[in-house]
Order: C-alpha cells, then sequence, then structure tokens
C-alpha cells in the first residue's frame, strides 16, 4: 500500500466514521412515533339500516316453503268440487316457489293481503301452469326457503318488512296530525294550566279510516294540583279532536296492518300553551 | 221549607226506557295494550303508549267559549202546575241553562230559539246530525214533567255532538215552586263535566241595595237567586247596612247596620227575619265573617281607638283578640281549612295584607306592591286570595296566599269588595256606579250582574243544599 492508497484509505474510514456519527444522533433526537392501534375489523356490506327494513317492504308474509308434493296433481285434485270451500292457509304460491326466474317476479297482487282461497280456486290456478311443472316434486335446493333464520340470498323474492321505515312512519303521522289538526283547533281551553296536560289515547282504525273501536284514554301527563279538576275534559279533548275529523283519508293501504303500522296508533294530544 | 232535590231514576227512566244513573263518571285512563316492541323501535315519548306503535303528536286548542246546542226541553204530556204548564216549563228551563252559561263565559250557547224540536222519545236518542250544522260541540237535552204527587221531574242530559256519546245525565224532582233550582241544578251538572269546575250556579247572593241620592242614600239587605231571580228585601232600609256574609248554612247572615246610629254588627236569621247584635260590647263592630265550619264569626272592634280583629262563637260569647297592633286591622276572611286568616292591616304604615293562624300566632305580611291593598277574600279553592288593589284606582286582583303571582282582574276606576263564588272560579264585586259585576278568575266573561236597584257590597252564598 503506497501512500496515496493509505491516505485514500484513511479518508474513507474518516467519512464513514463521520457518516455513521451524524446518524446515529439524527437518530436519537427524532421523535418516537405513536404506537401503533389495534386493528378495527371492517366488512363491506351493500346496505346498511338500524332497522331491518327491506328495500321493498311488502305487506305479506314472505313465501313459505311448501311440502313436497309427492303425487301427480290429478291425484291431489278430485274431480268433484268441494261440498264447501274451505279457507286456505294463507301465503303460498306456487309461482313463487318454481325456480324458473320469470316465475319469481313479484305479483302485482301481493301488495294486499290475499283473500281466503277455495279449493276451486286452487284447482283453477294450478291449471294454469304447465301439467308438467305441477306433476314436478319440489324437493329441491330451496325446499326450507322462508323456513330458517337467514333471509333468502335471492333479490326477486320480496321480504315481509319488520318495521314500517322511519320515513314512512313520519309521513303518515303528519298526515294524521294534518288531518284532526281543523278539530284540535276547535278544542276550548277548560281552564289556568289545561295546556300542561298532555293525553294519549290510543286509536283503532279500520282500512277504510274509520274507527274499528271507540278511542281509549291510555295516559296523561302534566297533570299538578293546579289543573288537575281540568284533566277529565282534556281528555275528552283528546277524543274529540279525533273523532271529530274521523274517518282518515289518503293514508297507505300498504302500512295499514303492518308492524307500527296506522291500523292501531297512539294520538298524543296537549293545548296550546 | 227546604226543597228536597232528589236524583230521577225510575219515573224518567221508565218513561224514557233507560234508568238515568246518578251522574255520570268521568272517563278514567285505563291501561295500556302491550305489545311487543319490533328491534330497534325508537319512538317519542308517549304517556302510556305503547312504544311499539305509531304516534301522533297533535297541538290545538283555543281561549274562547264553547259551541253548545240547549234546544227547548219537552214534555211526555202537556200539564198544568203550580209553576205554570209544563210545555211552557220546559222552555223556561232551557233558557234559564242557556243563560246560565252564557254568563260564566266559557259557554257559547246556541238556541233555544232557531234549533228544531226535539220529541219527548229523542231525549235519550238525540239526533245529532240536526245539531252537527249549527257549529256546537256539546248538546243538552231534557224535559221536563209533572208527577202526580205535585211535584216536577226535570231531566237533563248532556252530549258530545261529535263522538255522539252520552257525557252526562241527571234528573231532579222538586216542587214547583223550586223549577228554576231544577234548571241552576242541570246547568250545573253541564258546567262541571265540561269545564272540570265546581258547580255554582244554584247559590244565591246577598247584597246592599242602594236608592236614593248621595247624601241620602237608602241601604237594605237584599237577597236573590246568582242569576237575579226571586229578588227579596231582607231589611226596610231605615238602617242603613254594609257588608253582608253568608253562613255556610244559608239561614244566617251577618252585617254591619247603622240601627241607633251605633254601628255594630248583627247576625239575621233568614228564616224569622230577625237581628240580633253580634256582642254585647258597646264598641263600633264590623267587618264580620264567619269561620268555614260556621262555628266562629270573626270581626273587626274598635277600642279606645285601636281597631282589631277578635272572634267570637257563632252563638255569641265573649270575643277574643286575635291581633294586637296600633293600627287597624280588619277585613279578616278564613281559609277554607279554617286554620288561616287573611286580613288586612295599616300597621306597616299603608294598608297591605297579611295572614295569621286563626288563633292570631305568626302574622306575616304577603303584600308588597305598590299602592294598598284591602278586602281580602280567600278562595274557597284555597289556592288564591282575591282583593282590592288601591293604586290611582280601585281594581279586583288575586294572588297566591304568599303573595306570589298577583293578577289584577279589573279596570276600575271604583272596584271593590271581591266575593267568591263557591267553586273557586267567579269572583263578584262592587263598582263605583252602583253594580255588582263579576268576572272569571282568568279575567274574561267580566259582567255586571242584573240587580233591581243600584248595589253594592255582594257575598256569595255557598253551593245550596
Amino acid at each position: 500500500m503506497d501512500r496515496a492508497q493509505a491516505t485514500g484509505f484513511g479518508v474513507s474510514a474518516a467519512g464513514h466514521v463521520a457518516l455513521l456519527v451524524i446518524l446515529s444522533v439524527a437518530l436519537a433526537r427524532a421523535a418516537i412515533p405513536p404506537p401503533p392501534s389495534d386493528a378495527i375489523e371492517v366488512s363491506f356490506v351493500d346496505k346498511v339500516g338500524l332497522t331491518s327494513a327491506a328495500p321493498d317492504p311488502s305487506p305479506t308474509p314472505p313465501e313459505q316453503g311448501r311440502a313436497p308434493d309427492l303425487g301427480p296433481v290429478e291425484d291431489a285434485a278430485p274431480a268433484a268440487p268441494a261440498p264447501a270451500p274451505q279457507p286456505a292457509p294463507p301465503a303460498p304460491r306456487q309461482a313463487d316457489v318454481a325456480p324458473t326466474p320469470e316465475r319469481a317476479r313479484p305479483q302485482p297482487a301481493e301488495t294486499r293481503p290475499s283473500p281466503p282461497r277455495t279449493a276451486p280456486a286452487r284447482q283453477q290456478e294450478g291449471s294454469e301452469g304447465t301439467g308438467q311443472r305441477t306433476r314436478r316434486s319440489l324437493i329441491g335446493p330451496d325446499l326450507l326457503r322462508g323456513i330458517g333464520r337467514d333471509p333468502s340470498p335471492s333479490r326477486n323474492n320480496r321480504q315481509q318488512a319488520a318495521t314500517m321505515s322511519a320515513q314512512a312512519m313520519a309521513d303518515i303521522a303528519a298526515a294524521i296530525a294534518r288531518q284532526v289538526q281543523p278539530c284540535a283547533d276547535r278544542q276550548v281551553n277548560p281552564g289556568p294550566g289545561a295546556e300542561r296536560i298532555r293525553t294519549a289515547i290510543n286509536l283503532r282504525l279500520n282500512r277504510d279510516g274509520s274507527l274499528a273501536a271507540p278511542p281509549r284514554v291510555i295516559g296523561q301527563t302534566g297533570i299538578d294540583d293546579e289543573n288537575r279538576r281540568y284533566a277529565a275534559r282534556v281528555a275528552d279533548l283528546a277524543i274529540a279532536t279525533f273523532v271529530g275529523c274521523a274517518p282518515l283519508r289518503g293514508l297507505p293501504q300498504e302500512l295499514y296492518d303492518v308492524p307500527r303500522g296506522w291500523s292501531n296508533f297512539t294520538m298524543n294530544y296537549s293545548l296550546p300553551g | 221549607m227546604r226543597t228536597r232535590f232528589f236524583t230521577v231514576i225510575a219515573a224518567a227512566g221508565a218513561l224514557l226506557g233507560g234508568a238515568i244513573a246518578i251522574g255520570q263518571t268521568m272517563p278514567q285512563p285505563s291501561a295500556p295494550t302491550v305489545q311487543s316492541p319490533p328491534p330497534g323501535a325508537q319512538q317519542p315519548a308517549a304517556p302510556g303508549a305503547d312504544p311499539g306503535q305509531l304516534v301522533v303528536d297533535v297541538t290545538g286548542g283555543r281561549r274562547a267559549p264553547m259551541p253548545i246546542a240547549i234546544p227547548y226541553m219537552p214534555t211526555p204530556a202537556a200539564t198544568g202546575t203550580a209553576a205554570g204548564n209544563t210545555d211552557a216549563l220546559g222552555r223556561q228551563v232551557a233558557d234559564i241553562i242557556a243563560n246560565n252559561l252564557r254568563n260564566s263565559g266559557l259557554f257559547s250557547p246556541i238556541g233555544p230559539a232557531g234549533l228544531p224540536g226535539v220529541a219527548f222519545p229523542q231525549v235519550t236518542a238525540p239526533d245529532f246530525a240536526a245539531f252537527a250544522g249549527t257549529g256546537a260541540q256539546a248538546l243538552v237535552q231534557g224535559f221536563v214533567q209533572a208527577n202526580g204527587d205535585g211535584t216536577l221531574t226535570v231531566g237533563c242530559y248532556l252530549y258530545d255532538v261529535a263522538s255522539r256519546g252520552e257525557l252526562a245525565r241527571q234528573g231532579f224532582v222538586v216542587q214547583p215552586a223550586q223549577w228554576r233550582r231544577a234548571a241552576h241544578k242541570c246547568s250545573d251538572v253541564i258546567y262541571t263535566r265540561l269545564t272540570g269546575e265546581g258547580p255554582y250556579f244554584d247559590t244565591r247572593i246577598v247584597y246592599v241595595s242602594e236608592t236614593g241620592p248621595a247624601r241620602n242614600r237608602v241601604k237594605r239587605l237584599a237577597i236573590m237567586d246568582q242569576d237575579g231571580a226571586n229578588h227579596r228585601f231582607l231589611t226596610n232600609g231605615q238602617a242603613t247596612v254594609l257588608t253582608p256574609r253568608f253562613a255556610p248554612n244559608q239561614q244566617t247572615i251577618v252585617y254591619m247596620s247603622y240601627e241607633n246610629n251605633r254601628p255594630r254588627v248583627y247576625v239575621y236569621d233568614v228564616g224569622s227575619g230577625r237581628a240580633r247584635p253580634l256582642v254585647a260590647e258597646p264598641y263600633m263592630t264590623f267587618a264580620p265573617q264567619f269561620s268555614p265550619d260556621g262555628r266562629w264569626i270573626i270581626f273587626s272592634m274598635a277600642v279606645n281607638g285601636n281597631t282589631d280583629i277578635y272572634r267570637v262563637p257563632a252563638s255569641g260569647g265573649r270575643p277574643q283578640r286575635l291581633t294586637n297592633s296600633p293600627g287597624i286591622d280588619d277585613g279578616g276572611s278564613f281559609s277554607p281549612d279554617g286554620r288561616q286568616i287573611v286580613f288586612e292591616s295599616d300597621r306597616g304604615g299603608t294598608q297591605q295584607l297579611y295572614v295569621m293562624n286563626a288563633d292570631g300566632s305568626n302574622q306575616r305580611r304577603i303584600s308588597f306592591g305598590p299602592g294598598r291593598y284591602g278586602t281580602p277574600a280567600w278562595s274557597p279553592r284555597g289556592d288564591l286570595i282575591a282583593f282590592t288593589r288601591i293604586s290611582g284606582s280601585f281594581r279586583i286582583g288575586v294572588m297566591a296566599p304568599d303573595g306570589s303571582n298577583e293578577r289584577i282582574l279589573s279596570n276600575g276606576p271604583l272596584d271593590e269588595g271581591p266575593t267568591w263564588a263557591p267553586n273557586g272560579r267567579v269572583i263578584m264585586f262592587s263598582r263605583g256606579n252602583g253594580q255588582i259585576w263579576s268576572v272569571d278568575i282568568t279575567g274574561m266573561a267580566m259582567r255586571r250582574v242584573p240587580t233591581p236597584l243600584g248595589a253594592s257590597d255582594p257575598s256569595w252564598s255557598p253551593l245550596r243544599d
């Protein structure tokens, strides 16, 4: 190693040492990053709701699985008509349980409750399909559809809504309030402090908006020593408010007897302060 | 002779095909139905409501008289009685009821004139459609029937027009001379059921009737029904009288008289027409008032230039001093429970209201507003004290027994001497122009009470038996 090489090695070694020192000092002065937080599990779903609600709710129960057809249709349907029509169990629709996509399409009739069917009517309905289809055994991969807890993965089979959507409920409440408001405005405040009384009445309606049962007072709040004498009268006013403007008009039929529907609801009445 | 009232149970019920119940109970809130709420249901708070139900909130109403239809009352058979034909009485009873309800300020009667006639069988089966177009929210129907024993039966029915339901029914059997009281009692049934307030139409007023020029004013005790009917004078006017007050039994009236130029309190027996001095002491006595149980009379007595409040047994005896201040203490009025007395005193320099226990202990001032306060009257409900506020003008006001929530009800300029209806909802008072007026405690329904002559110092009786 000549002198020049030694000098080169020396400069190189000194440079590396200097670089090591600089990096070490910089590392020591650097802020310690926070420890990573716990991992958050994220699942990707199509729709999320606080309440269970079908996108296109139907008032009728979801389709039920039905027992397999164990014999030809000729055996199951005697030629002689039954002497007295018997109501058939609701809901089972042959068309809905068929695997073909076009027959699984929702039918308009589903927006109304299925009327009791008579035996001849079932015969006629069965005859609408092909003879081969009616004779085919229904044992298949969709036999238990509608029986288990898990919803059907099929998007073509409409499910019954568990509850009315919040928006629909607000709309119906507003529509009812709008219709009874003129009758509420006619009520006369019986005396000082009566405006603090809030009366809840239970109302059961028919589909035509008329009362199915007399309104029933189910509770009052805001009663004190000053206004106690007016409590019974305010209850009268609450009932008169609704009865005076009944029957209700224009409420959606499909939301009549669903859970939280308008077939049976509560009206809170109070006088203005 | 005191009239006895009976609730009609059999006679009218048989005629109308249904028993008449004694009063109608108010609807009571019943238990809510229980249903399982759907998961995740969120409802606004509703008292007693099923949380799984649709809830509708409605607020509405107004402060205005309630329209109420009162057609003429039919009779099953037109019969002549000592009070007139039952057919005519049916018309008059309806008129009295309409007048009472109108005067309360809480109702706007429709009819009787101009309303469809009501056949006797329709009394219990109203033709609601005939009244729906009148705008009435309630309907009063009834009948007048002559009984075989010479009495009258007045049936009284109240219906809700919107719900077409019966709200109340009651009947009264009266002597013919008392037929107006049956109309008042029917009015009370309606008023009580539709307002929640206590009754007050079947009451009387004792007051000072005034005639003649101011310098020689003749003042006589007079008594009348609350609507001005059945008016009569109790004293002949030879001595000036002031501040009459009813005893709870309504058979006795205490008042101050200047008889023999000696101002003293007298006790007047309505039945016999006799009066006696309240106490034997030779001092000036005034401002008498009965205790609610009728056992005591409190009054003011000026002894050697110092006026204090005393009490004495209603049957007479030695007076017992309740106040002992150097000023003038007078105008005492008992609380309805008889435990306290509100009175006026100038012991603090100006005339103000004070409250003390019935034995005179724990005296404390309750009025602190500008001006002066006098003539306090404790409400039969116990919740308010009415008074005369003297601040530029004389006006009637009310305040809580602790002096809070003072409200002025009249505009003056010379309104004074409030007296309460037995239901604690209406106040009657004197006006400086020789008239008696009444006002609802809300300040509404200010009206003049009809009197044949000038009038002052009214005192409202308790509800009649």
